[in-house]
């Protein structure tokens, strides 16, 4: 799915989203469009639907839509497999990443990289060329290069598994980030660490989405879009002074626009 | 009946030595094993009917899948072809035992058979003629690694035998090669006796082809202060069995077990571990994996006895499974019988399948199904893989069992 866009096209384009899983309907009818060069941070309670929609927008197979549409770089995406839509540039970082035992973190990211460079019809890269892009990324989170050689995710703190997603966002340079509650779990100093990297590597041409409970992490990464989610639905959009007022008027409106509307 | 005739016929071209005659005899009051017995109850009637089916052949044909160079560090041995083996060095000595050696130990040993534990090792040495039975007495340091090789020829039943002597204070690294042929049956039985202070690194890869048939008995005898490690590999059979019997014969000595069964399409493998502890201070650590797809079925036994004189026994045995598809089957059951009272054992199994949430992570970063499957597996083959001492590297084995299985 190559993209033969202008740049000031919109990335992502989430178009009257309705998804369930196991016949339970989680979203609701969301919309929401991402232009390059934008970051949106999406906030709600939790269980309103924000990690479903990160997931759905990344292809989770327990998800099925069953209405709207999803379109990367104006193409429609809402049947290309997981591994598709990472390939040309959807990159989600978890909120739990998941521990592989047994799998190299260094291996893991060099399939991972190559597997995108090879969509960008760029060249692979073998393993002595890969550990000198790897290391210059691991600069990025600050991260030792004994984390390469350990399994993915294995035994790492909290803090390591976020700095290791946010080092495979820097290797796969996707188009679109979703971070699903990156900032959880960090304390304020490699909160700093993540969001300087986050702010790195993106650019005038990527869009990044914050899934967020917290103001902390927009105080280091300034949103163009606050979004605030209840019930699979996207209930309020403002600028980076809606994040401010949720911190002080807490989510309880939100139920009571839910029961109102 | 049928087996013991069939045996008769075999043989009726060259004379049964003594060992054969024991061996037959024992057969005709159980000519085959019982199928109500717990050890056989779950074995594929008919895949176990058709491992009998071949005729039996003492002459190995030339076999045409090339072994992997060997390089000069590596002792290579194949059972049936090399009938003098006497290799002695400053350091160490590795000599083949004389008839009478071999005699008077297998004999010793039929001695304790039970019909229907031994059943395999019966059925082994009453149709193993003398040129396949390779018998060693190994001493001293520094001792190469070596490689030993069965194989059985296409449509026919192979039985080769091998004995090994290790001495006091002897460390070996050693690894079994069995190699199946299209549509055919070996029977490989092994015998161990480590001495005091000794210690054995022993690699088992069992690699069949389509419609070949393995019955492989290991049966190995510690002395204390004897370290005894296993790493096995089963994979490619129609139908595989591989029995371990392990005895710590006074106590005070260490086994480790890595074992793994993969079966594909229709076939079965099985293994079945008896460990025996008959004195104080012993110790194992033990898992077993399978892997079943298809309609396959992978069957896990072991039992760990720890009578009244084996206190302070350290016992852990576990059994781990992947489980592929709907249609595949797995039986597993690790079990203790502990008589002293003074000890710490314990047991366990899972039965999973590929875990989707590592393999929608691997997903999300652009690897397919089909790679994230495989990597999933690798890390679950690596465990098992690097425990095989002896060129394991040379015989690409999680190549094969990702690639060609």
């Amino acid at each position: 799915m190559q993209s033969k866009m202008k740049e000031s096209d919109p990335i992502l384009q989430v178009e009257n989203l309705f998804a369930s899983t196991d016949n339970l309907p989680i979203l609701k009818g969301v919309s929401l469009t991402v232009y390059p060069g934008e970051i949106h941070a999406i906030m709600g309670r939790n269980g309103c639907g924000k990690s479903t929609l990160s997931k759905i927008i990344a292809g989770h197979p327990s998800y099925n839509i069953t209405n709207g549409d999803l379109k990367f770089l104006g193409q429609n995406i809402n049947s290309l497999e997981p591994e598709e839509r990472a390939q040309s540039g959807i990159f989600l970082g978890f909120q739990y990443p998941i521990e592989i035992p047994g799998v190299s973190n260094l291996e893991f990211l060099r399939v991972s990289t190559n597997a995108r460079r090879k969509f960008l019809n760029q060249e692979e890269l073998d393993t002595f060329d890969f550990e000198e892009l790897v290391k210059e990324k691991l600069e990025l989170v600050k991260m030792d290069q004994a984390f390469l050689s350990r399994s993915v995710n294995q035994g790492f703190s909290g803090g390591e598994k976020k700095r290791n997603e946010i080092l495979q966002m820097a290797l796969l340079e996707p188009k679109i980030a979703i971070l699903d509650e990156t900032d959880s779990g960090l304390d304020i100093d490699a909160l700093r660490i993540v969001a300087s990297g986050i702010k790195k590597i993106s650019n005038s041409r990527t869009g990044i989405i914050l899934i967020t409970h917290y103001q902390r992490l927009l105080d280091e990464i300034e949103p163009n879009f606050v979004h605030v989610m209840a019930d699979g639905q996207i209930i309020k959009t403002g600028g980076s002074d809606l994040a401010l007022e949720l911190e002080k008027k807490g989510y309880e409106w939100t139920d009571n626009f839910v029961k109102e509307t | 009946m049928e087996i013991i005739e069939k045996i008769k016929k075999y043989k009726l071209t060259v004379e049964q030595t003594e060992i054969q005659k024991i061996c037959l005899h024992k057969l005709q009051s159980s000519p085959l094993p019982n199928p109500k017995s717990e050890l056989w109850r779950l074995s594929n009637k008919s895949k176990f009917s058709n491992f009998l089916d071949f005729s039996l052949n003492e002459k190995d044909l030339e076999f045409d899948t090339p072994y992997p160079n060997t390089s000069q560090s590596i002792i290579r041995l194949v059972i049936g072809e090399n009938c003098q083996t006497k290799l002695i060095e400053e350091d160490y000595s590795i000599q083949q035992l004389s008839e009478e050696e071999l005699d008077k130990y297998i004999k010793e040993q039929i001695s304790y058979f039970d019909q229907n534990e031994n059943w395999s090792n019966l059925l082994n040495l009453s149709l193993s003629c003398k040129k396949n039975i390779l018998g060693l007495k190994i001493k001293g340091s520094k001792i190469p690694p070596i490689e030993i090789f069965s194989h059985a020829s296409s449509k026919s039943l192979s039985a080769k035998t091998l004995v090994i002597f290790l001495e006091k204070n002897c460390n070996l690294e050693l690894l079994q090669v069995n190699l199946g042929k299209q549509k055919s049956s070996l029977s490989q039985s092994t015998f161990f006796f480590l001495e005091e202070n000794s210690s054995l690194n022993h690699g088992v890869v069992s690699y069949g082809k389509n419609g070949s048939n393995l019955l492989n008995s290991l049966n190995v005898i510690q002395k204390s202060n004897s370290a005894y490690n296993l790493g096995s590999l089963h994979f490619k059979f129609n139908y595989a069995r591989f029995e371990i019997n392990i005895k710590q014969s006074e106590g005070n000595a260490k086994t480790n077990i890595k074992s793994m069964q993969i079966t594909k399409n229709d076939e079965q493998i099985s293994t079945y571990t008896k460990i025996d502890f008959n004195g104080p201070n012993g110790f194992l650590d033990q898992i077993n994996k399978s892997l079943a797809d298809d309609k396959s079925h992978a069957i896990f036994e072991g039992s760990i006895i720890v009578p009244k004189i084996a206190q302070k026994t350290d016992a852990s045995q576990l059994s781990r499974n992947l489980l592929l598809s709907d249609l595949a089957q797995i039986d597993t059951k690790p079990q203790l019988e502990i008589i002293a009272d003074d000890v710490k054992c314990k047991h366990g199994a899972t039965i999973s399948q590929l875990n989707e949430e590592e393999l929608f992570y691997m997903r999300t970063r652009g690897i397919t199904l089909a790679e994230a499957s495989k990597l999933q597996l690798s890390s679950y083959f690596q465990e098992i893989i690097s425990f095989i001492p002896v060129s394991k590297d040379r015989w690409d084995l999680l190549d094969k069992l990702l690639n060609e299985n």
